[in-house]
């Protein structure tokens, strides 16, 4: 389409080194503009570690930073998962705490001494940078249109579906992964277009780093096969794509083998079987060509072509065969969970119960890219235009992560990308169009007709082209219709800009470790109970006091308050959780052997009732309870939850189960002490509670934040002389024993 | 003149070092003084272990198991008290928390007059039960003193006891040899729960004893409150933190009376004991044994030095206590431990038939192993054990864990880490003999390239030769 | 007198001979009957004598409301894997060594049961436990399974009593094979393919024809950034009434939808991104000045009001949502 093109005002080489200048700067001014944009969380709150996996990560990389790499490498973490530990090195994506850990080291050969924590929370940022970079080079192999590429690129900088991963603070994995995702996707592009070995090794090789830093890799292992797939079913088969894709595989499969996590999945795995099958494929598909060119005879190639058929039903075959019969391990859930969507709800509970895995609504959508999403699919369509391999590409790349990005929410993550390329493609065009000086002359009815005459007889033979451009390309004539396009589209995208900094600074930059609240007068109140506690923690509990708590605050327990847990959120031992959940679950008498035996010296739960905070434990009860029936279906049972008319009630209605379970009475403990009589108020469930508040035997209460969101227990130890804990505290709340007067029964004699 | 009583007060205690192993301060609580010389043998015993009394009635202010919420006390003993009530500074809450705080008691009951009320809730908190008719007292129509109680039979006459299990220490046998008795008094027995693992009797009621209400004097009792041997005359109950508590049926056995009293024991069962002559009571020897068992003069252990270290193939590594080890690793573990006895510590050796144990565990023991005697101090024994460490890597814990009946509970964790092989720990590749082939493959498809890319590089093309008559000939 | 009282003494253990061998009969005969049909049709009396104390044999009575005026969608769907579960238990267990009777009462037969029992919801499904004999369990009170998580497969239920029912022979499920779904299969697998090689020449072009996967991929795409992947796990109601009787086309609340509404925005975003093509690509090829000049001004319009719709919907959805375009503001 370049030939529509006007050459903008430059001429010449000078021109072209100017707009080169220009570019420049306008790349920085993007950068600049994407990194500002995420800064609303320092600045509102502090620089300060974001949600719940950052915390593990940042805790991960302080110890790279102290204990160096090796260390790292082979580094077994006996704080959590008490009593079983982690094997930290060999269980996590080591690229990113290895990449802050090399601009740390870096800094300081500069003799700039930075604190790792600054290098942890503005990595998101600074990546973002580089990502909107690496989307301008990506655009710009898509399309010749010079503007495309800037477009995408100041897209993808302020687009909240990315912001929404990558504020200052939110340490994860995602932060550097996305830029990796794009670059790499170029680097393919750049590797297929050249058909160079070299390009091939680059994508390889960032591929591996890919894997190194994030699970979501196999988004790319899986893409870029199939991208090749439907180029060999369109008959694009090319030396090209042969050198690029064996290039990619070769290299990258053994990159990804060097990370410990993954190990021998890529040959082991279903969800890598597709790149090895292609990989196959283009090995008989090459020999097939190289036959052809040589052979003459047509019988021949039909056998090669049905040789090539057969093979691939084998190989299919084969590896059905080898899933059922266990040597390919089968999909992991999550994995699975990405097709047959009802799987997760049924079998694994655990996956279910994060909310990140839950399915997208279309508010959503427009809520992270505004009016992308509806320049996306114009875009799209103009792939179609001219449809080489890396269109392609991108058509394939839009429905695949269009199809996630709907199954699972945070897999908006990935579509996010391709939107932003594909919008930035469309507009580009429409602007390329409408913001030309020059216009067509006046038509004479001559012109007009023999135009028509033109097309007419054009519609015999552009039979296979896109149906919108038969008609040959005139341009637009009035700057009346240029102008007020123009404005329109310049209005548009102003909106957006507005969209996007005001969904950054009021969805995305709260680091929930902090919560803020408005005061009557407006003023903003600050809630930081989380910290109180765990501060409390840190300062009054013994160096190994083991804290038992809901998986989900085991990484901040890690970081925030230095002490061992029992579960985390690298919930890779179900059974482990499962227990966690029983002990939550079951009466205290229950209870307290599995905390004895697990060595648990404080319970640690959440509870919003005093202050309306929805995200706390009774809410997130029946989770635990289903998960711990999992395992034990005898002994917790969802059901006996529920009310008879199945209501899950805390208040006078609740069951008997439900008040006696540990994670009920140890939220409720004291509660109504609060309130005058009988006016005690569950102000998340909106209910009134029961008269008495529970009684606790088994533990004693610690601590108790601020607010109460956060409450403590310590675990008592076994009574000295020997009494059940019941009657103990009975004893100490200084009601006496009933001398048990007359035996009943037939006595029970004493042996020794 | 000072000086020189200065020095006689050293020289007495230089001589009367022996003391208990957990201090000396004693408390008896005793109703009224004047009953103080009943008791004066016991009392001088303990004075001469080194015992500094302190005598109280229960009704003084002054009396206070803890000042300043520690411990006032290391022992308490209390003598039987005539009224009802224990006053306002023994509650069994305060006694409780006495044991709590480590101190031992011994409880002297008395049929005489009703067991105060505090003690009789006390004693339930333990689960010891006492007679539910309050003066009811321990008879036996067989082994009864024919001199002192020929008509009531409430002096019951009991033989030293017997080890409670063959693989139990018996530290009340005495000098060991029979024929040694001891005289019960009008005493109060009591009946254990047979929940508590803490409880422990001493003395046993012989199997014709029972408990009778001489209130209520009726032709035979139906339904006692207990009889024969389920009713324990003398009970002990260690608590977990080793705190000891004693409750001794018949206070009298403790009074000069019945120290250097002579019995003659009636005819038994079957006409055992039918010639049997008047003997003096070996009850001295007896209480002097309880009464040190519960002031932690004997039957005390104590735990020395505990180091753990790397074994590898007999090569002792000098870290001793390491925080982490390997799976796979052999480690050697040594607990050095010591047993009190009257005055001084000796080497502790566990009865026969029973033996100290090494638990390595990680939610449930790994490996359980005995603990050998690895060498002998003056005043302590070595144990050790050497083993393997399993193959699973987590957060373990060395645990010594020996509770016995009369010893004080020990109870010993080490928590040591295990880890998992290192990446530079795994044999490497051409060591293990199953890889050869796949080296082996590396290697011809190295060569195989090389060479190919040589033959690529230095087979030219044949040149085109053209002749003069300008034919083409290979 | 003592005539009787030795006529009472004779009878008396021929009498308990008697009740023991009707004890005893009892599970055989309902054994018998189960051979010959199971699980067991039982109604008010029949469920009475076959759950009634003493029984050395264990019970597995399913409540349900099968008549479709109840309409219990469970307990249809459920009957056939209940069928299913007693039949190969009971074919597979013909000597009844697990002394397992399975029975079905259905509310129409059972008013009384239901009643007696307290049960507001169906299926229900109970297991008594022997209460005496070698598998006696100390509470006679019957096991209840629960449908909370949906309908259950025969393999559930059977993992769940055999749970029950240890020690014992627990016979294995076999499904028949569904030979009508196999036979349809392989005929609609050669249909097609006999299909494709004879309509292949014809095909072709529509396959290889751009503007159709043009069309395809596009309405994926609208179809997925719609939100449709919600509706369908989701499986949200079409249109929801709002209280006055009339329909209300979109949910309140950031996180949930209608399926109406999410084809009403996927009608929006298709418009507005083929206003847009058509502004790029369709616009620049009209050779008419004036037929162009308006196809601007109309196409334009089109964009604006849509974008305008679209946000004062997104306005419904999330309050508090600052921007908005005239004239829907």
């Amino acid at each position: 389409m370049s030939d529509i093109i006007e050459e903008p005002f430059f001429k010449g080489s000078t021109g072209r080194n100017t707009r080169g200048v220009l570019r420049l700067t306008i790349l920085c001014l993007i950068a600049a503009a994407a990194i500002a944009s995420r800064l609303f969380s320092v600045i509102r709150f502090e620089s300060i570690i974001h949600e719940f996996d950052p915390w593990f990560n940042f805790r991960a990389t302080k110890y790279l930073v102290q204990h160096g790499f090796y260390d790292f490498w082979d580094w077994f973490d006996d704080r959590t998962w008490h009593p079983l530990g982690r094997v930290t090195g060999g269980t996590l994506y080591p690229g990113l705490m290895v990449t802050s850990g090399v601009i740390y080291h870096a800094l300081r050969a500069l003799t700039i001494p930075v604190d790792i924590r600054n290098i942890c929370v503005l990595l998101a940022p600074g990546f973002s940078g580089l990502t909107a970079y690496a989307t301008y080079l990506f655009t710009n192999e898509m399309t010749t249109s010079p503007s495309a590429g800037l477009l995408a690129a100041a897209f993808m900088g302020i687009a909240p579906g990315y912001i929404s991963r990558s504020v200052a603070g939110s340490y994860d994995n995602e932060a550097i992964a996305i830029f990796l995702l794009v670059f790499t996707f170029f680097l393919w592009i750049k590797a297929l277009k050249v058909g160079s070995v070299f390009w091939g090794a680059w994508c390889a090789l960032f591929y591996g780093y890919m894997v190194s830093a994030w699970g979501g890799y196999v988004f790319i292992t899986n893409l870029i096969p199939l991208h090749v797939f439907v180029l060999v079913l369109m008959g694009r088969f090319s030396p090209r794509v042969y050198v690029a894709y064996c290039t990619w595989f070769a290299i990258g499969t053994l990159a990804s083998m060097q990370i410990p996590f993954v190990g021998f999945l890529p040959i082991r795995s279903s969800e890598h079987m597709s790149a090895l099958g292609i990989f196959g494929l283009l090995q008989l598909v090459g020999f097939v060509e190289f036959v052809r060119a040589g052979v003459p005879s047509r019988q021949f190639k039909t056998l090669v072509t049905g040789f090539v058929v057969a093979v691939v039903l084998i190989a299919f075959a084969a590896l059905v065969l080898l899933t059922v019969s266990g040597v390919i391990a089968p999909w992991t859930g999550r994995f699975y969970s990405l097709w047959d969507t009802g799987y997760a709800k049924i079998h694994i509970p655990i996956i279910a119960s994060v909310s990140e895995h839950q399915p997208t609504a279309w508010p959503a959508y427009f809520f992270d890219l505004n009016l992308l999403i509806w320049l996306f699919p114009a875009g799209v369509y103009l792939c179609f235009l001219k449809l080489n391999d890396e269109q392609v590409f991108i058509v394939v790349y839009s429905i695949l992560a269009s199809y996630f990005s709907g199954v699972m929410v945070r897999l908006m993550l990935t579509l996010t990308p391709i939107v932003c390329v594909s919008a930035a493609m469309a507009l580009s065009y429409l602007l390329d169009t409408y913001l030309t000086i020059k216009s067509p002359p006046e038509p004479t009815d001559a012109q007009i007709l023999d135009a028509a005459n033109n097309s007419s007889s054009k519609k015999a033979g552009k039979q296979d082209g896109i149906r919108s451009t038969r008609e040959p390309l005139v341009g637009i004539y009035t700057t009346f219709s240029k102008t007020t396009v123009v404005s329109a589209m310049t209005a548009y995208l102003l909106i957006f800009v507005l969209h996007c900094t005001w969904v950054t600074s009021n969805a995305y930059s709260s680091p929930s470790v902090v919560l803020a609240s408005r005061m009557p007068d407006g003023s903003q109140h600050i809630i930081d109970d989380y910290r109180e506690a765990y501060q409390w923690l840190r300062q009054n509990t013994p160096e190994d006091a083991k804290i038992m708590s809901w998986w989900d605050y085991g990484y901040q327990i890690g970081g925030m308050a230095d002490r061992p847990t029992l579960v985390d959120n690298n919930t890779w031992n179900n059974t482990h959780i499962a227990t966690v959940g029983k002990a939550m679950s079951s009466r205290e008498e229950v209870s307290y052997p599995i905390m004895r035996q697990h060595e648990v010296d404080y319970v640690l739960v959440v509870f919003g009732g005093l202050l309306g905070y929805s995200g706390d434990d009774i809410n997130k009860f029946l989770w635990m309870v289903r998960i711990a029936e999992g395992i034990w279906p005898d002994e917790v049972k969802e059901r006996d939850f529920f009310t008879d008319r199945g209501e899950y009630r805390v208040d006078d209605g609740a069951t008997e189960t439900m008040k006696n379970s540990l994670m009920y009475k140890m939220s409720y403990y004291n509660y109504n002490s609060l309130f005058p009589a009988g006016q005690a108020q569950d102000r998340v469930r909106g209910v009134k509670l029961p008269e008495v508040g529970p009684t606790l035997n088994t533990v004693e209460e610690a601590f108790t934040s601020e607010n109460w969101i956060i409450r403590i227990y310590k675990v008592k130890d076994l009574d000295n002389v020997g009494r059940d804990h019941a009657s103990a505290a009975s004893f100490d709340r200084g009601n006496k024993k009933k001398k048990t007067t007359k035996k009943r029964g037939p006595k029970v004699l004493r042996v020794e | 003149m000072r000086w020189l009583l200065s020095f006689l007060l050293l020289g007495l205690l230089s001589v009367v070092h022996a003391v208990s192993s957990s201090g000396s301060k004693l408390l008896v609580v005793l109703e009224e003084l004047a009953d103080k010389t009943k008791y004066s043998k016991y009392l001088a015993d303990l004075e001469s272990r080194g015992f500094k009394t302190t005598i109280e009635s229960p009704k003084a202010e002054k009396i206070a198991l803890f000042e300043l919420g520690e411990r006032a006390y290391d022992h308490v003993l209390l003598l039987p008290a005539k009224s009802k009530g224990l006053g306002p500074n023994l509650t069994p809450k305060l006694l409780l928390d006495f044991i709590n705080a480590g101190g031992n008691i011994l409880l002297t009951l008395d049929s005489s007059h009703p067991t105060p009320s505090a003690l009789v809730s006390l004693l339930l908190e333990l689960d010891i039960h006492l007679p539910t008719d309050r003066n009811a007292l321990v008879v036996d129509h067989f082994n009864f003193d024919t001199l002192s109680a020929a008509e009531k039979h409430d002096v019951v006459l009991v033989p030293r006891p017997d080890a409670l299990r063959p693989d139990v220490k018996n530290f009340f046998k005495g000098a060991g040899e029979d024929g040694e008795i001891i005289a019960f008094p009008r005493g109060v027995g009591q009946t254990l729960g047979n929940t508590s693992p803490l409880l422990t009797p001493i003395l046993r009621a012989p199997r014709t004893a029972y408990s009778y209400n001489p209130k209520d004097d009726v032709e035979g009792v139906d339904d006692p409150f207990a009889v024969g041997t389920q009713l324990s005359l003398i009970t002990t109950l260690q608590a977990r933190n080793s705190a000891r508590f004693t409750v001794i049926g018949a206070a009298e056995m403790l009074e000069d009376a019945w120290f250097d009293a002579k019995v003659k024991r009636s005819v038994g069962l079957g006409g055992v004991g039918s010639g049997a002559k008047q003997v003096k009571t070996a009850n001295q020897a007896f209480v002097k044994e309880v009464t040190g068992w519960t002031f932690n003069e004997i039957g005390v252990l104590k735990v020395g030095k505990i180091e753990h270290y790397l074994n590898e193939d007999g090569v002792k590594s000098n870290v001793t206590n390491p925080k982490i080890y390997r799976v796979k690793n052999d480690v050697t573990y040594n607990i050095e431990l010591s047993e009190y006895s009257w005055d001084h510590w000796v080497p502790f050796t566990p009865p026969t038939g029973d033996v100290v144990q090494l638990e390595f565990s990680m939610l449930s023991p790994f490996h359980r192993l005995p603990l050998k005697v690895a060498s002998t101090t003056k005043t302590s024994t070595i144990y050790t054990a050497s083993f393997k460490l399993p193959d699973q890597h987590g957060i373990f814990n060395f645990k010594v864990n020996y509770k016995r009946p009369f010893l004080s509970n020990i109870e010993e964790k080490n928590t040591v880490t295990v880890r998992h092989f290192a990446h530079d720990e795994w044999p490497r590749s051409w060591v293990i003999s199953g890889a050869w082939p796949w080296i082996a493959g590396i290697g011809a498809t190295v060569t195989g390239w090389v060479a190919f890319v040589a033959l690529w590089l230095w087979s030219k093309p044949v040149p085109l030769k053209l002749t003069t008559s300008g034919k083409k000939i290979q | 007198m003592h005539f009787l009282k030795g006529l009472v003494l004779i009878l008396l253990p021929a009498a308990a001979i008697a009740a023991k061998r009707a004890a005893v009969d009892k599970f055989q005969q309902f054994h018998s009957k189960a051979l010959s049909s199971t699980p067991l049709k039982l109604d008010d009396s029949i469920y009475g004598q076959l759950t009634s104390a003493p029984r050395d044999y264990s019970v597995a009575v399913l409540l349900t409301a099968l008549e479709s005026r109840f309409g219990c969608q469970l307990c249809r769907e459920f009957q056939p894997e209940w069928d299913l579960l007693s039949k190969s238990w009971t074919k597979g267990d013909k000597k009844g060594e697990s002394r397992l009777i399975f029975g079905t009462l259905d509310f129409t037969d059972g008013k009384n049961t239901f009643q007696s029992l307290g049960l507001q919801t169906a299926p229900v499904l109970l297991l008594f436990q022997p209460t005496h004999g070698p598998h006696a369990v100390a509470d006679s009170a019957p096991v209840r399974y629960d449908f909370t998580n949906g309908p259950q497969s025969a393999e559930q239920v059977h993992s769940w009593v055999a749970r029950h029912l240890h020690d014992r022979p627990h016979p294995e499920i076999h499904r028949p094979i569904n030979w009508v779904r196999v036979i349809a299969f392989t005929t609609t697998i050669l249909g097609t393919l006999t299909f494709l090689s004879v309509a292949g020449p014809y095909l072709l072009p529509i396959i290889q024809n751009r503007n159709l996967w043009a069309g395809v991929s596009l309405i994926a795409i609208l179809l997925f950034t719609s939100g449709h992947m919600f509706n369908h796990i989701r499986k949200v109601p079409y249109v929801a009434g709002d209280g006055r009787g009339g329909v209300s086309y979109f949910a309140g609340g950031f996180s949930n939808q209608y399926g109406l509404e999410t084809q009403i925005v996927a009608a929006m975003y298709g418009l507005l991104s083929f206003a847009t093509i058509s502004l790029a690509l369709k616009i620049p090829r009209i050779a008419d000045p004036r037929t162009q000049q308006l196809a601007v001004i109309i196409w334009g319009a089109v964009i604006f009001v849509m974008y305008s719709f679209l946000l004062s919907v997104f306005r419904i959805k999330n309050g508090g949502y600052p921007f908005w375009l005239p004239p829907f503001s």
